[in-house]
């Protein structure tokens, strides 16, 4: 079992941890105008193992001209682009969750800049570089090439 | 309190008066109005009677009155506090309240417990917890086989459950909440503080699109 220690393994979750990050119960669509399809975060879930995820992610930002900051816990990745956009530098958090031994959830967040650009990046960007990682229900082994973000 | 303009206001039905919730509640005045305009907006979805009903509550959350599922329920019932089926402005606003950010932990640690206390015996039990986490990964079409699920909950048991009766009462979910401080995350809605400010004029569309399904 892996335990979560201060800055030196990925977070372990138990079963309340799970629930409220699946979101089974959140209130803030009640204030939302808009359609949940526009929620900026994506969630996905992969039977790679925690390392890989990190060094996949490092490596796709890099690819994306993003800087990459690890200066946190080894569970969580920031990157910034490079390059300035409509409203600064397009920021964004990833956060890596061991739900069990072999499957691992990640949740992108954008933590500044343009929602806008932020949409763009995932949809043409993010999404197609991660496709072969990720994993979908149904498929009690390994992942086929088929995309399944959950959000 | 210093001076305020109180206008005289006709109350609307199932409005109670916001200066007498503000002050029971971590609301202001204007928040509590504000909090008026989009109980309005979503009581008002489906009957028009000043009051929201389990369809409007789901129409509200999920975009789509005919989409159920096992927390909107239970939450729908924590609101719903005289059991009529029905949630009015009062019942809202100090539902609400619980996820202000300045509201007391010890009200949203037992809103908490009651929220996965989900046949309300006053135990969280296994399978309980069992349910919901099934329900919950169905949902987000993520599948785990049954014995990591049982794994997952052995290792929840053995941290909340001490007595290791089977199940997690009052107490033990107060050391456990205490222990995992993150999980009573979900029991704040930051943005509750400036509600006027975050939303100064709910202007919500009357035709809400509908997703059927």
């Amino acid at each position: 079992m892996i335990l979560f220690r201060n800055g030196n393994k990925t977070k372990t979750l138990n079963a309340f941890h799970i629930i409220s990050l699946l979101e089974g119960f959140n209130l803030s669509s009640l204030f939302e105008e808009k359609k949940r399809e526009e929620k900026e975060e994506i969630r996905f879930a992969t039977t790679k193992s925690p390392e890989t995820m990190v060094a996949k992610l490092e490596s796709v930002a890099t690819e994306m001209k993003f800087m990459v900051d690890k200066t946190g816990d080894e569970s969580s990745l920031r990157m910034k682009r490079n390059k300035i956009g409509r409203k600064g530098r397009l920021g964004i958090m990833a956060e890596i969750w061991a739900v069990a031994p072999s499957l691992v959830v990640v949740e992108v967040k954008k933590s500044s800049g343009d929602t806008l650009e932020y949409n763009r990046f995932c949809s043409k960007q993010l999404r197609p570089a991660l496709k072969d990682i990720v994993w979908t229900s149904g498929y009690e082994s390994t992942p086929a090439g088929v995309v399944g973000c959950i959000n | 309190m210093g001076c305020f303009n109180s206008t005289v206001r006709k109350p609307a039905p199932g409005h109670e008066n916001p200066i007498v919730l503000a002050s029971q509640t971590a609301f202001s005045v204007s928040e509590v109005e504000a909090l008026f305009e989009l109980f309005k907006s979503i009581s008002s979805s489906v009957i028009d009677d000043g009051l929201i009903n389990k369809e409007e509550f789901q129409l509200a959350l999920f975009k789509n009155r005919k989409k159920e599922n096992l927390f909107a329920n239970r939450i729908f019932d924590l609101f719903d506090v005289k059991q009529r089926g029905l949630i009015d402005f009062g019942d809202f606003v100090k539902a609400l309240n619980v996820f202000h950010p300045n509201a007391p932990q010890e009200d949203k640690i037992s809103f908490c417990f009651k929220l996965y206390d989900m046949d309300g015996t006053g135990f969280i039990e296994r399978q309980e917890v069992k349910q919901m986490l099934i329900a919950l990964l169905c949902e987000s079409e993520l599948k785990l086989a049954d014995d990591t699920i049982e794994t997952i909950l052995d290792k929840t048991f053995l941290e909340a459950d001490v007595d290791q009766d089977g199940k997690i009462d009052k107490s033990e979910w107060h050391n456990f909440v205490s222990q995992n401080p993150s999980l009573l995350k979900i029991m704040t809605l930051p943005y509750l503080r400036d509600i006027t400010t975050t939303f100064p004029s709910f202007v919500f569309n009357s035709e809400v699109e509908e997703i059927a399904t």
